[in-house]
């Protein structure tokens, strides 16, 4: 009885306590990211930047901060000075670059320990590889990633699809476009929005196709796209990828939230080929049967039942969507039943899942703007800049929207894209770094400590790769059982701590651990402390 | 003997002449040159083809009154098909210029028994509906410019072009004019919900709705509606009973069925939900929405090749070319049949 009182008042406590404010101006994060026009946009290509990401490249157990540019800038990364503050570090690091920068994905992709970074572009994307934390060299050509084309890359995930200890990477394809011929607002019926005249598409504009490349173990990759099948699906407008083991047979699978089209769910066979089967796994339509427009994307076991569920943010107009995985990567749409169908004037971008109160149950996160700034002069509910939506996992399934009492973070308007999501300072609350188009970024932290504690497992593979992408743990604490995945890419275009972040409410200590590496080692970790970050390194 | 195929040669000459000013005379007609037209098809012989080329160039060239007659025989004559088609349009472009819809109805009628899948004769009947449409309008704001129905229409002319924020007011104003009219709260609930699924618009949606079963309790639209605020509002066992009650009003209502099956589905109850669903798909049976539904009951319910033949079906449908216009005429929603 004592305890169920001493619960209670915990989780009474964290509902209170939730107030995010943005801290990006205090960090040292002023400088606006550029990207197409602030009042009105031309081309699709202005509203689709750009990505953000947390990535610790230099070691020291700190989160740094990497924003993706559209042209008129540079990408830009941030060293964590360790006392809340960021320094501008992008020129020291050789990581200057300016064009229309789209997606951002992480991953130790030669397995020397640090973490590199892959830039995904409108015209030629960048891998740059990580020399020790000292800098980053462009190895996009030597590496044979250098594109034939110019094309529309949006979402990367480092993933190793064929389980060799190498990260392969995955690219998105939005469309085809191309300044000289691409239409202009109001040019054809797929150039309106509300009586608007508005940039064209997605729709009337050519698709393309995704792209994968093996890594071959030597720094260079290969383009395997047809004969792993990833080329096949070829109506749909790419956007945020997510990677996952959904079926759990030890083969990473990959979703891609897709613009008006159905989006993707290709099944890794485990021989070195996908085969497309979100239809009839229930992961491409909403509820209707109907292609959504989706934008970012994010996994949880959100209902604690072992099995990884999904998230994808979808344009105005539209219900948020969240599959819940009823097993073996079979999905039912439970947007109405979870309580997430009320907010459908927002679009939606980057999104995560979150334990931001340590309660043990994974909460969600979900930032806007809308495409258009020509909206705005509709002078209706819909808005360029808007505010982001926060829903508290209540259990049972359900959420609760409580953007209202979340705290002025949530409440401040931008128009936001790219969202990740770490704890830069590790102190066991999760902050959310916001891509603003065209303003600074936003640095979401929450005022106070949440009540529950927590533990950040960071995992170092031997056999598996490095950077452990693709490890499934399943932790015990208490009576709680969580389960989360080691994941490159995600939410919009964009990279979240590589970490595993796990609220566990008022347990003491973490009980069990297990983690199914991708080399297929079941490794079993027991009695790990509370309230700190935990490195496990892969047992041979 | 060299006189008479002289003179054979002659009529011979003439006559190929003749035929050659009919085809002129066709072909400048078919350009929009009906002068030249005319010219050319005076030196054709008289023939019926020649008198239905005249009307359409009188009928063309505004001189309605005379054509009318010569149309109506060649549209009936059954003789030469392109022209009767041509004669049939010119007459209710005739009827249509001079506001004689209910002749244009008549003769568009019989033009769509003779030539079903005609793009021209759609497009007329499209026309004058819409020609009608405007000038009862018209009327309606010139003659009753005070009364609810001109706030009625105005508001789902506002709500066809998802002018939602518009739509609402001019429904509340019509309702206050009168409270009693049958399916204004009703359009005005489903207007608030098509804005937007914020608590303050379920609620007062939920309210309207409330107010049209309480002016119809047999408004089985207005339970479907309620159904889905229920639903929205995470209370599927009130939303479920809302759908049963649709049903049993109007047994062959899709939406509602559909719904119901929904819940069903939520519930775990697949072969109750199968049965709704199949239901659907036979009232409807180019419904994509319910063709995926079904085909989830199936994969739910572990009935793996009926899943694959209703995927099958799912691709098939979704492959069709009028899927962006039937999006659009699905918007225009009316009420289900039969209500």
């Amino acid at each position: 009885m004592i305890r169920a009182l001493a619960i209670a008042a915990l989780f009474c406590a964290g509902a209170a306590a939730v107030n995010f404010r943005n801290v990006a101006r205090e960090a040292g994060l002023t400088d606006s990211i550029p990207n197409g026009g602030a009042e009105s946009k031309k081309y699709i290509i202005e509203t689709t930047g750009s990505g953000a990401a947390f990535l610790d490249y230099d070691n020291d157990g700190l989160l740094d901060i990497f924003l993706v540019s559209g042209p008129g800038g540079s990408n830009r990364l941030y060293h964590n000075l360790g006392n809340g503050k960021f320094a501008d570090v992008t020129k020291e690091m050789g990581l200057e670059h300016s064009g229309w920068g789209q997606g951002v994905c992480a991953g130790d992709f030669d397995n020397d320990g640090y973490t590199d970074l892959f830039v995904t572009y409108w015209g030629a994307n960048v891998l740059y590889r990580n020399r020790a934390g000292r800098g980053f060299e462009d190895v996009t050509a030597k590496a044979g990633l250098k594109q034939d084309r110019v094309r529309y890359n949006t979402g990367c995930a480092f993933v190793d699809y064929d389980n060799d200890g190498h990260l392969d990477l995955f690219v998105a394809n939005y469309l085809k476009f191309d300044f000289a011929n691409a239409p202009k607002p109001g040019d054809n019926s797929y150039c309106w929005y509300r009586d608007l005249p508005v940039a064209c598409g997605p729709r009337g504009l050519p698709f393309d196709r995704n792209i994968l490349y093996r890594n071959k173990g030597d720094g260079t990759f290969q383009d395997v796209s047809e004969s792993s099948g990833i080329a096949k699906p070829s109506h749909n407008y790419a956007l945020s990828v997510l990677t996952g083991d959904f079926n759990h047979d030890g083969f990473t699978d990959i979703y891609v939230a897709c613009d008006r089209t159905p989006s993707i769910l290709y099944i890794n066979q485990g021989d070195g080929t996908f085969s497309e089967e979100a239809l009839p796994r229930g992961a491409a339509f909403d509820d209707n049967g109907k292609a959504l427009s989706g934008m970012g994307v994010a996994a949880a076991d959100y209902d604690g039942d072992g099995w990884t569920d999904i998230f994808r943010s979808n344009f105005s107009d539209e219900r948020e969507t969240l599959y819940r995985n009823r097993g073996n990567a079979e999905f039912d749409d439970v947007t109405l039943a979870a309580g997430l169908a009320l907010n459908t004037r927002f679009v939606g971008w980057g999104c995560g899942f979150l334990d931001f109160d340590n309660d043990g149950r994974k909460g969600l996160l979900v930032v806007n703007g809308h495409a258009f700034p020509e909206v705005d002069r509709l002078g209706i509910d819909v808005h360029f800049k808007d505010r982001a939506i926060l829903y508290r996992n209540s259990g049972a399934g359900k959420f609760a929207d409580i953007s209202g009492s979340a705290g002025p973070g949530i409440l401040e308007k931008h128009s936001s894209r790219g969202a990740a999501f770490g704890d830069y300072d590790n102190d066991g609350a999760v902050e959310v770094l916001i891509n603003n188009q065209n303003e600074p970024p936003a640095l979401l932290k929450q005022s106070t400590k949440p009540a529950g504690n927590w533990v950040l497992l960071k995992l170092e593979g031997v056999k598996s790769n490095r950077s452990a992408i693709g490890a499934r743990v399943r932790l015990w604490a208490a009576d709680l059982v969580e389960t989360d995945e080691v994941r490159s890419g995600g939410s919009y275009l964009s990279q979240n701590d590589l970490r595993l972040h796990f609220g566990v409410g008022t347990a003491r200590r973490i009980d069990r651990v297990e983690i199914n590496w991708p080399s297929g080692v079941h490794q079993v970790e027991t009695g790990l402390e509370i309230n700190r970050v935990v490195t496990i390194r892969e047992k041979p | 003997m060299r006189v008479i195929s002289g003179i054979f040669l002659l009529w011979a000459l003439s006559a190929q002449a003749q035929e050659d000013a009919l085809e002129k005379g066709i072909a400048e007609f078919n350009r929009g040159q009906y002068a030249a037209a005319q010219a050319a098809l005076e030196a054709a012989p008289d023939t019926p083809q020649r008198q239905g080329f005249f009307a359409l160039i009188r009928a063309a060239t505004g001189h309605c009154d005379s054509a009318q007659a010569e149309l109506a025989a060649q549209l009936e004559q059954g003789g030469a098909r392109e022209l009767g088609r041509l004669a049939g349009l010119a007459l209710t472009q005739c009827q249509i210029a001079a506001g004689k819809y209910d002749d244009a109805v008549a003769v568009l009628a019989r033009l769509r028994t003779l030539y079903p899948a005609d793009a021209d004769v759609l497009y007329q009947c499209a026309r004058l509906h819409m020609k009608a449409w405007n000038d009862a309008l018209f009327e309606m704001f010139q003659k009753t410019p005070n009364s609810f129905r001109v706030n009625q229409i105005s508001a789902e002319i506002f709500e066809i072009q998802n002018r939602y924020a518009e739509a609402i007011p001019e429904y509340r104003k019509a309702i206050e004019k009168n409270p009693a009219a049958l399916n204004l709260h009703f359009r005005l609930g489903r207007a608030l919900l098509l804005e937007s699924h914020s608590p303050d618009n379920l609620r007062e949606a939920q309210r309207e709705f409330q107010a049209e079963l309480a002016l119809n309790p047999t408004d089985s639209a207005a339970e479907y509606e309620m159904g889905k605020v229920f639903l929205v509002n995470q209370q599927p066992q009130e939303a479920a009973k809302r759908f049963e009650r649709a049903v049993s009003l109007t047994p062959d209502f899709p939406e509602a069925l559909q719904a119901l099956a929904k819940t069903r589905l939520e519930a775990k109850q697949y072969p109750e939900a199968i049965v709704l669903l199949q239901n659907v798909v036979r009232l409807q049976p180019a419904n994509e929405s319910a063709h995926y539904s079904l085909m989830l009951a199936y994969r739910n319910a572990g009935r793996t090749a009926d899943a694959a033949s209703e995927q099958a079906e799912l691709d098939r449908l979704q492959k069709s070319p009028q899927g962006e216009f039937t999006d659009f005429l699905k918007r225009l929603g009316e009420k289900a049949p039969k209500q």
